[in-house]
């Protein structure tokens, strides 16, 4: 390991390691735009300037390896300061200084490195260059283009070549004139596009989406992992007042290093949705609201009572709400419907693309607590079977929940549903209770290549909504059952889980999803 | 001084093989067929020959950098992608003598083990590139390069690639991507072209000029080209004068000669009898040089040591109509056109620069202006752009403005502000109707309204 010392302070990293990352790893922030850690090296934005005793010029921190013994100054050395407000002015010169109207302000790194380097004042007094009929064009379906605010980093071109490898944007013309283009003029509708906006460190791709709907110093973020496969792609939930704006790419080299795909990225929305939100419990022809005291008891007689109990789980809840399920529904028969769905792919730090093979986020969990999972066929047997109360945990589980075959063969008494969304099911059910979404739920889900992934809840649920591991809980707690009864949150689930189930042996619930390697980025998606 | 690189000039029939064979053309790679490589590269490190393109680095030395054990291909670029204003030794070359440039390209090919050449050519030079073709066809059809070039087992193909005009792609790098196919953006480096450059490989780009002293220094010896010119500075070099003189022109001289004698010797001084007041040694790139400093030497360390560089040898002379706001304006735009885009300092500072001087040119300069530009010119070189385009466009323009900061400064003092802009009327703009116009008021039936105000009172009891 090289020593080195940045700006007085000593450190060793990996050799190799350039000197941004070797700074961060110092304490000290080097400020950069075109630098991306999981992109490649260009050199061309020339803000990272330090000074490298022994060098008569300014050398660039990305492009820079560290070695035995350099010595660094960053910001202690005043032609570096010099140098970097001077790149800051030229950068200004033209930029269209519009952050109050722009959706990047408040995780714009312009923006962010004009405080930290750049002064209060520009000798700047000539025409803004503009690019007329570029500063609101749509690129793509997800992507708007404001060219005049580009800082030409190239970010989002080294993705669409290095990442997404289509090569969808590009250059065109050249110095002062050049301007990022969709290829040949064909619409930007790479599957990853959102990350192009994510990599732009400034508002020229922004997600339409996303547009005018949040400030983002507002947003809160919370850990989570991304339900839309199997492959587990970390994220973080962007939340304000209950409100979910936005799924943004967490950190995760071997996952989905700072990518989602676009798939994934816009179920955001989705979490917003909770149709139901009250117990509720048929009589006659309609529904009646009903407190969560009276549902549990009478789930518990209804179970207590039946001959033969069905359970259709799902490999979209989390190994948590799948082990109380499996515990409490020990003499019932329990399925996980399992849908190959469309295949997802994601490139991790080192470029493999991984493939997901199922559209569920937690279907290796299930197995992984050996519960058997089925297919549509498997699904409609299990269906067909007479069972005399049947508990559906989640209606989403399989898309085949909704198909005529299954709601005809669930057309009897003794149908129980825990569901969020409007659904052809509920409307058949004799007992409907709420669940909370992802956003308002914590747990575990397990990866296709098997990691066990935390994900924590953003705020609590709207109405009565409760999270799947809560109403188990409850349910437990009303027929006693030890030592469920005595649990009252997921971390102790897990803690019961990991002692009891051998896939998940000697995990610890504080412990998962906690960053292995480098310090935490403050913008992770910017980079 | 003997003609060496410009011996052909004249000869009507100067570019077939017959006539450069006549002048014993093509004896110097038999020659270098017959010495190892090691001893070639020794032979062209002894003749101190420095590359013609602009840098100056030691030839030789450059080919050294050539990794030894690397299982190759290793490729030999020949840099014809000559575009800095003033500079046209390159053309002057490849029409009369194409094969002085050939047997060059095969000497330095065998030197560093590269089996394919490329002559990289400015887009431009369509009749240039059509001589070297023809120039090429003949050659292999003699046998002289192609499969076992000569007999020896040798093989070596070259290739003419033209550029699509773009000045940056005479920048190694830039042309390196640009004969892959890519955008002509120049790489970061290291690492070197020697190293890792055209499809990953091994590769040395040299200078037209450079190649066509090679064959010379094989045939003659090295010790007969560091004979010529100056210590550390040998060789014979082509000087393009252009602007106020009586005869421009492409001269061949030692290295080490002054501009006095170039200007006033060789090309009959300036011109109507006018003064100079002016000239950039080594393209519009170099630093400029006044009149009391025409005794510098023109060779690559005196150039350094007065504070400028010989580059490709284009002497710019400028008289004393020459007014130098415009010619900065001129240099300047030339530069801010042919940026890259890449770098931040000369993306946008070489913008910048044309619209201050522009604006200075058209008579609204501003007394912060000359001092706007230093600054301007001081944070786009020296280190701050991955390529020297920083430096080419910012060394001349500080330099005009340092050397000449009267001329600036009479220009601001009689400068006027900038017209503002009319702005067009919106629609919507002036008096409305109903509201605020005297017009109005007298149309108004009720003489409630007035200009701005209401004169309503109550009704009187």
């Amino acid at each position: 390991m090289p020593k080195r010392i940045i700006d007085g302070r000593a450190v060793e990293v990996a050799p190799g390691t350039n000197l941004i990352e070797a700074a961060r790893a110092a304490g000290v922030e080097v400020p950069y735009f075109c630098y991306h850690p999981h992109l490649s090296v260009v050199g061309q934005c020339r803000i990272c300037m330090v000074e490298v005793e022994g060098q008569p010029r300014l050398a660039i921190a990305c492009a820079t390896p560290v070695a035995e013994g350099m010595v660094v100054k960053s910001e202690t050395s005043e032609r570096v300061k010099e140098a970097r407000a001077a790149v800051m002015e030229f950068l200004l010169a033209n930029h269209p200084l519009d952050c109050p109207v722009c959706d990047q302000a408040g995780e714009c790194l312009l923006q962010d490195h004009s405080f930290s380097d750049g002064t209060d004042f520009t000798h700047m007094v000539e025409t803004r260059r503009t690019f007329k009929g570029y500063e609101r064009r749509l690129i793509g379906p997800h992507i708007i283009q404001n060219q005049n605010r580009c800082i030409h980093c190239s970010r989002c071109i080294r993705f669409t070549q290095e990442i997404s490898e289509t090569a969808a944007l590009t250059y065109k013309s050249r110095g002062n004139r050049a301007f990022i283009d969709t290829f040949d003029g064909r619409p930007f509708d790479d599957p990853f596009s959102g990350c192009a906006a994510d990599v732009c460190p400034v508002g020229a791709l922004t997600v339409r989406e996303f547009r005018f709907r949040k400030r983002a110093w507002r947003l809160r973020s919370t850990p989570s992992v991304c339900p839309g496969c199997s492959i587990g792609c970390n994220l973080f939930v962007d939340h304000h007042e209950r409100v979910v704006y936005r799924f943004s790419p967490r950190e995760n080299a071997a996952i989905n290093a700072t990518w989602l795909c676009d798939y994934g990225r816009f179920l955001a929305e989705s979490l917003n949705e909770h149709a139901v939100r009250h117990p509720q419990r048929r009589t006659g022809s309609g529904f009646d609201r009903i407190s969560w005291g009276e549902a549990t008891s009478l789930l518990a007689s209804r179970i207590a009572a039946a001959q033969k109990v069905g359970v259709v789980a799902s490999a979209n809840l989390s190994n948590e709400a799948l082990y109380l399920a499996r515990e409490l529904f020990a003499g019932a028969d329990i399925v996980v419907p399992v849908w190959p769905g469309e295949e997802r792919r994601m490139k991790n730090a080192k470029r493999e693309w991984l493939r997901s093979a199922d559209a569920h986020p937690n279907a290796a969990g299930a197995r992984r607590l050996g519960l058997a999972t089925v297919d549509a066929d498997g699904l409609a047997a299990f269906l067909a079977r007479p069972f005399t109360t049947t508990v559906v945990l989640d209606p989403l589980a399989h898309p085949a929940l909704t198909g005529e075959a299954a709601l005809a063969a669930l057309a009897r008494p003794g149908l129980v549903a825990f569901g969020r969304t409007a659904h052809p099911l509920l409307e058949r059910a004799d007992l409907v209770l709420p669940v909370a979404s992802l956003a308002c739920d914590a747990g575990t889900f397990t990866s296709s290549t098997g990691a066990v992934q935390r994900f924590d809840a953003g705020f609590t649920p709207p109405g009565e909504a409760r999270p799947l591991w809560w109403s188990l809980i409850a349910l437990a707690r009303e027929r006693g059952t030890a030592p469920f009864a005595d649990l009252d949150d997921p971390a102790g689930v897990f803690a019961l889980l990991a002692g009891r189930v051998e896939g998940f042996a000697g995990l610890e619930w504080a412990r998962l999803g906690e960053s292995t390697e480098g310090t935490r980025r403050e913008h992770q998606h910017v980079g | 001084m003997e003609s060496i690189l410009l011996r052909a000039r004249g000869r009507a029939d100067s570019r077939t093989l017959a006539a450069y064979r006549s002048a014993g053309g093509w004896e110097g790679f038999r020659k270098a067929l017959g010495t190892s490589r090691d001893e070639l590269t020794k032979q062209v490190i002894d003749s101190e020959l420095r590359g013609r393109g602009g840098a100056g680095f030691p030839t030789g030395r450059k080919w050294t950098f050539v990794p030894k054990d690397h299982p190759g291909p290793r490729y030999l670029i020949c840099n014809a992608d000559e575009s800095e204003p003033g500079t046209f030794k390159d053309r002057e070359l490849i029409e009369h003598d194409p094969h002085m440039v050939l047997e060059g390209i095969a000497i330095a090919s065998y030197a560093i083990g590269a089996n394919v050449a490329y002559i990289y050519i400015r887009g431009e030079f369509v009749r240039w590139a059509e001589i070297l073709e023809a120039a090429i066809a003949e050659a292999r059809g003699a046998g002289l390069l192609g499969r076992d070039a000569l007999g020896s087992g040798f093989d070596l193909d070259i290739w003419v690639h033209r550029g699509a005009g773009a000045y940056i792609c005479g920048e190694e790098t830039a042309l390196i991507e640009s004969l892959e196919g890519k955008r002509g953006f120049p790489r970061l480096k290291p690492p070197f072209p020697a190293v890792v450059g055209v499809f990953g490989k091994p590769t040395v780009v040299n200078n037209v000029e450079t190649l066509a002293c090679l064959p010379h220094i094989v045939t003659r010896g090295a010790a007969w080209f560091a004979g010529i010119g100056r210590p550390r500075n040998t060789g014979p070099k082509l000087f393009c004068v252009s602007g106020h003189v009586r005869r421009p022109g492409v001269v061949e001289l030692p290295l080490g000669v002054t501009f006095r004698e170039i200007i006033e010797e060789h090309c009959g001084g300036i011109r109507d009898g006018r003064k100079l007041r002016a000239y950039f040694p080594g393209g519009s790139s170099a630093p400029i040089m006044t009149a009391d400093q025409l005794d510098v030497r023109a060779d690559f360390d005196a150039c350094a040591e007065a504070g400028t560089m010989l580059g490709s040898g284009g002497v710019i002379v400028l008289d004393d109509s020459t007014d130098i706001v415009e010619a900065a304006a001129n240099v300047a735009h030339f530069y801010a056109h042919e940026s890259c885009g890449q770098c931040t300092p000369c993306r946008e500072g070489a913008d910048w620069a044309v619209d201050i001087l522009d604006r200075i040119v058209a008579g609204h300069g501003r007394p912060g202006d000359p001092d706007t530009l230093l600054r301007i010119c001081r944070f786009a070189s020296q280190g701050m752009t991955i390529c020297p385009l920083g430096d080419a466009f910012a060394l001349p323009i500080s330099s005009m403005v340092e050397k000449f900061r009267a001329e600036f400064d009479a220009r601001i003092v009689k400068a006027t502000p900038v017209p503002q802009k009319k702005l067009p009327v919106l629609p919507w703009a002036g008096p409305r109707p109903g509201f605020g116009s005297l017009e109005d008021e007298r149309r108004c039936p009720s003489g409630l309204l007035t200009a701005g105000r209401s004169r309503w009172r109550p009704a009187p009891i």
